[in-house]
């Protein structure tokens, strides 16, 4: 059966499986962005500009459901109503250190976190109600410290997990997320370990490196023209 | 996977197209015939290119006596008159048609006895080099193959050609499954972008079908299923020139609900320029160079019936 692109749904529209984690929507969010961009020349004759506007609004409707556990539960609840979706979720993928997990809101998160803390026979605190918490991406507005922080919590990996995937030694990831710019290593290095995380996280290495020195930057005053040079 | 030794055993026949003229259409042909030739294949290269024939040139050949113009208006009935043996190994080769303008346009009696009669040959693999455009003679000889192959450049004017060319390929066959005249009549009329129908995608002509005619309709989404060409990216220089094949697919999938498969991607290189200068066939004269190790990888993946995908691209 074949379907029409309105007709598509998200995991369809971007060409991910109903299992897939949320680095991986992630990626390919970017990746179908890219391909429906006003400007991209494989689309060339075969769009009008209205319909590539109508596209790239789905795009996003897409990328905002599934990133998020909650809204992508209720997502997938519809499907399975509508018989889109098999009822049994997919078995883990063996040979995968790290397993397919959602992206948490930072309201779960919190929520969990408190939960942890509060111990059984701890007099019951009065829970602040905090449910709407800020709620951070899918639009980032700049990667800094404790948003990356944020976004690595989000997926449930410790400073720990990131440091076996990426190789970087756990404690200068510690630094990079509380913006301790004093105790990290040169510029160089930093840039290095900040790609390797954002691979790690599934956002944009060049996006995410190049914020996050603005900052470095502006805090330890490096020169402009010594930043010229180490770049090209 | 299939395995290589067993996709090597069975005669197909592939068509090379891609709509727009200067693609390397002629290029990719002989040398893919080359690197099968060197599979210890027995290659036959037909250049179905009426007009403007050029094959015979990529491979070094100076203008041949008997050509396809021969066969086509029956001065010769054996084809095998017309077949020509090359200097390469295993490579042979039927040429284009030379003279008389008429040539370029045989009909449907003279295209399927064309046909008929290439079956006969003693090859194991068939390979037609269309010409430019998106006439019903170049169409029919790429709905016939067992492959369809075309051939892109990361440009809009040669994107713009191929989905045209798509298109165009996809509705002929449309044409070819239907009997109803009325159905065939609102296809033609769906070819038109501005029809007044509103038909604009393959899936509205479907659907405009089916409330006519629903088992038509039906038998109509089958050859969309079944209809799979395969998409060759030449002369790219950047990695998102690689992208474009990958962002191809994805368009066809979403616009005509065609599985066009990325075969490859064949790198740009001065040694390509000057391999046709020096009139010698690329995979010949510079082996081991980029765009050449780029074809062989085009071929294997046409064996063993794979596409490139993304994770083994990055």
């Amino acid at each position: 059966m074949i379907k029409k692109i309105e007709d598509l749904n998200f995991y369809e529209l971007l060409e991910v499986s109903p299992a897939a984690t949320s680095q991986e929507i992630h990626k390919a969010y970017e990746r179908v962005r890219r391909v429906y961009d006003p400007n991209s020349i494989a689309l060339y004759s075969l769009f009008t500009p209205e319909e590539t506007v109508v596209i790239n609004q789905r795009i996003e409707e897409a990328y905002r459901t599934l990133v998020y556990e909650d809204n992508r539960k209720k997502y997938d609840a519809m499907l399975r109503d509508r018989h889109e979706l098999p009822d049994i979720p997919p078995p883990p993928r063996p040979g995968l250190k790290y397993q397919p997990r959602p992206a948490r809101t930072p309201a779960t998160v919190q929520k969990e976190n408190q939960l942890a803390v509060t111990s059984p026979d701890a007099p019951a605190t009065p829970r602040p109600v905090q449910e709407e918490a800020a709620p951070v991406p899918p639009f980032i507005g700049e990667f800094t410290g404790p948003v990356i922080k944020v976004l690595r919590e989000q997926r449930e990996l410790s400073i720990r997990d990131i440091a076996d995937m990426t190789k970087v030694n756990a404690r200068y990831l510690e630094l990079i997320e509380e913006e301790n710019f004093k105790k990290l290593p040169a510029r160089a290095y930093i840039r290095g370990f900040l790609m390797l995380y954002a691979k790690a996280i599934g956002y944009d290495p060049e996006r995410m490196a190049s914020d996050y020195l603005k900052r470095y930057d502006a805090a330890t005053g490096f020169p402009h023209s010594l930043r010229k040079k180490q770049e090209v | 996977m299939l395995d290589l030794q067993d996709a090597l055993r069975k005669k197909e026949i592939w068509a090379i197209g891609g709509g727009k003229g200067g693609i390397g259409k002629s290029l990719l042909t002989g040398n893919i015939g080359i690197c099968l030739s060197r599979l210890k294949q027995k290659v036959l290269l037909v250049d179905a290119d009426l007009g403007g024939a050029n094959l015979h040139t990529t491979l070094g050949i100076g203008v041949p006596e008997m050509t396809l113009s021969d066969f086509l208006n029956r001065r010769t009935e054996n084809i095998q008159d017309i077949v020509i043996k090359t200097n390469i190994p295993n490579v042979s080769l039927i040429s284009g048609a030379q003279d008389f303008l008429d040539a370029a346009n045989p009909n449907f009696a003279q295209k399927t006895r064309l046909l008929r009669h290439l079956e006969t040959l003693d090859a194991d693999y068939i390979l037609l080099d269309l010409g430019a455009g998106t006439s019903f003679n170049i169409i029919d000889f790429f709905l016939f193959s067992d492959h369809g192959i075309l051939v892109v450049l990361p440009e809009p004017t040669a994107i713009e050609n191929a989905y045209r060319f798509i298109k165009s390929a996809f509705y002929r066959r449309f044409k070819k499954v239907v009997t109803h005249q009325g159905i065939k009549d609102l296809i033609d009329a769906a070819m038109d972008q501005k029809n007044t129908m509103g038909v604009r995608t393959p899936y509205d002509l479907i659907e405009h079908v089916r409330t006519l005619e629903r088992e038509v309709g039906e038998i109509l989404e089958l050859e969309v299923l079944k209809f799979r060409p395969k998409l060759i990216v030449n002369q790219v220089r950047t990695k998102n020139d690689i992208q474009i094949g990958f962002s191809m697919k994805s368009a066809c999938q979403k616009y005509f609900g065609i599985n066009l498969e990325y075969l490859g991607y064949v790198e740009y290189d001065d040694c390509v320029w000057q391999s046709i200068r020096s009139k010698r066939p690329l995979t010949i004269e510079y082996p081991y160079s980029r765009p050449s190790r780029c074809i062989e990888r085009i071929v294997h993946n046409l064996l063993r019936k794979e596409q490139l995908t993304l994770s083994t691209f990055y």
